[in-house]
């Protein structure tokens, strides 16, 4: 049996291509999921009822379907209803940051709500309007206690952005893929996106666990 | 009423409770508190613990809202319909049992934070208060520290410099030092009493008996939600005429004068 590394080599500017667009969509997607996520949670910890069920029916859906449904939904139904037609990679975005804000908003949530009441009464005995208590004593607080799993999410982000393939973006694993059906050599082609996908990944998963560590619960 | 017999130098009402009744759900916390707090005062709230001691100072400050009755700060309604909450809480300082320190600023941070957001000052002034305050307090030492590096008799003392920060018309101490290890407790009720001493008006949650006796100039005894007793220290504690006031005492150990043996006879 021989290999052929060399056809690697031959495309390693469309590897490299489809890493940078992988690399693009994460960063993309979580610095738009950030603030959504944090929009989501407010609205599910609204005093309105409508908006709270309206909030938690949006989190409810996209946390409860598969990612690549929802990426083939925005790209397939979305047209046919709303007449909107949209790039690929604007498709995409729209899928994952929808998804990926629904578990940041939970995230958010649950360490607004993990701050105890003493915090905020504290902070509205000065005079404090609710917002400079949420935004100067309960935010910050929150934020460095969730930071480990928006963390989490962050890896798991990184990874199902391969999703969008299915929707012809050009990312590491449609090139990948396309490689692959071009030249028929299918061990080095998937071997190279795996070490790809390891090499950029690990990284991040160390990251993530020294940020457990270093932002560990204490009070 | 409730102002009656009052010696000193007591200055004219600042803070006065009518018929307060606060009700969580079926519990009734507050039946009908009615008490007042005279400019320059000193008053301390005693009883048991779930007595409503700490729930009427959070309704003094509109931390929790009413079910009957009324608070009036400064001659306003603090829980009418249109009331300033905001307004009120910015002029009543207040200290709790947990200290509640922020945990994410240093102690310097923690006392300019209200002077900053609410009023509206500007760093180096905020910081001169808050450096001044810290000073008062016996804590200039630790400004750039955070609050978890601090003991909690430490803490407690940031806390205070914290609402003295607002430059509040009144304070309320919600169990200040229950919190608080045997050995600390001592330095966070000098401070308090370095506090009445200069004459800052303060209503005081507190077990301290020692302290009630010796600081305040009204105490006001609570159980299960109502005053069942209030006069001047040397009359709670020496004639208490309520019988519920002295077992209570004595309970807590208070060896005064006429619950001597009440106490002798456990």
């Amino acid at each position: 049996m021989t290999f052929h590394w060399s056809v690697i080599w031959e495309h390693a500017d469309r590897f490299v291509a489809g890493a940078m667009l992988t690399i693009e969509l994460t960063v993309l997607t979580m610095l738009l999921s950030l603030p959504a996520g944090l929009i989501l949670a407010f609205l599910r910890l609204s005093r309105w009822r409508l908006i709270r069920i309206a909030a938690t029916a949006f989190v409810e859906l996209f946390r409860s379907t598969p990612l690549i449904l929802q990426i083939y939904w925005v790209y397939y139904v979305l047209p046919v209803f709303a007449d909107i037609r949209l790039p690929g990679l604007a498709t995409a975005l729209i899928g994952l940051v929808c998804n990926i804000s629904s578990y940041n908003s939970e995230t958010f949530r649950a360490g607004i709500v993990s701050i105890r009441r003493g915090q905020w009464n504290a902070g509205l005995a000065l005079g404090m309007t609710r917002g400079q208590a949420m935004w100067r004593i309960v935010l910050p607080q929150a934020a460095m206690r969730v930071l480990p799993a928006l963390a989490t999410t962050w890896v798991s982000l990184f990874k199902d952005t391969s999703l969008v393939s299915v929707i012809h973006v050009e990312d590491l694993s449609y090139v990948s893929l396309k490689i692959r059906t071009e030249t028929f050599v299918i061990l080095e082609v998937l071997t190279a996106m795996a070490a790809m996908y390891w090499f950029m990944g690990y990284p991040q998963a160390k990251l993530v666990d020294w940020v457990h560590r270093r932002f560990k619960v204490a009070e | 009423m409730s102002g009656a017999g009052r010696v000193g130098a007591a200055g004219a009402p600042i803070l006065t409770f009518e018929g307060v009744v606060k009700r969580y759900g079926q519990l009734e916390a507050l039946r009908g508190v009615s008490c007042q707090v005279n400019r320059g005062e000193v008053v301390c709230l005693i009883g048991p613990s779930g007595s409503g001691k700490s729930t009427l100072l959070r309704c003094a400050n509109a931390l929790e809202t009413l079910e009957g009755g009324r608070i009036t700060f400064d001659g306003a309604d603090v829980h009418a319909a249109g009331a300033d909450a905001r307004r009120v809480r910015q002029r009543m300082g207040m200290v709790f049992q947990n200290f509640e320190l922020f945990p994410h600023l240093t102690v310097l941070r923690n006392v300019t934070i209200g002077p900053r957001t609410v009023l509206g000052l500007d760093r180096a002034a905020a910081d001169e208060r808050a450096r001044a305050l810290l000073a008062k307090v016996g804590l200039s030492d630790k400004a750039g520290q955070h609050p978890a590096a601090l003991s909690g008799g430490q803490q407690q003392r940031v806390a205070i410099a914290r609402a003295l920060a607002m430059e509040p018309a009144l304070m309320l101490f919600d169990e200040p030092t229950s919190a608080l290890d045997p050995e600390t407790i001592g330095e966070v009720l000098s401070v308090m009493k370095a506090l009445a001493d200069e004459g800052m008006t303060m209503v005081v949650v507190t077990h301290e008996m020692d302290f009630a006796k010796r600081v305040a100039d009204w105490v006001v005894v609570f159980d299960q939600g109502r005053v069942i007793e209030q006069g001047p220290p040397k009359q709670i504690f020496e004639a208490a005429t309520v019988q519920r006031t002295r077992e209570f005492l004595s309970h807590l150990g208070w060896h005064g004068e006429s619950i001597a043996e009440v106490a002798a006879s456990e």
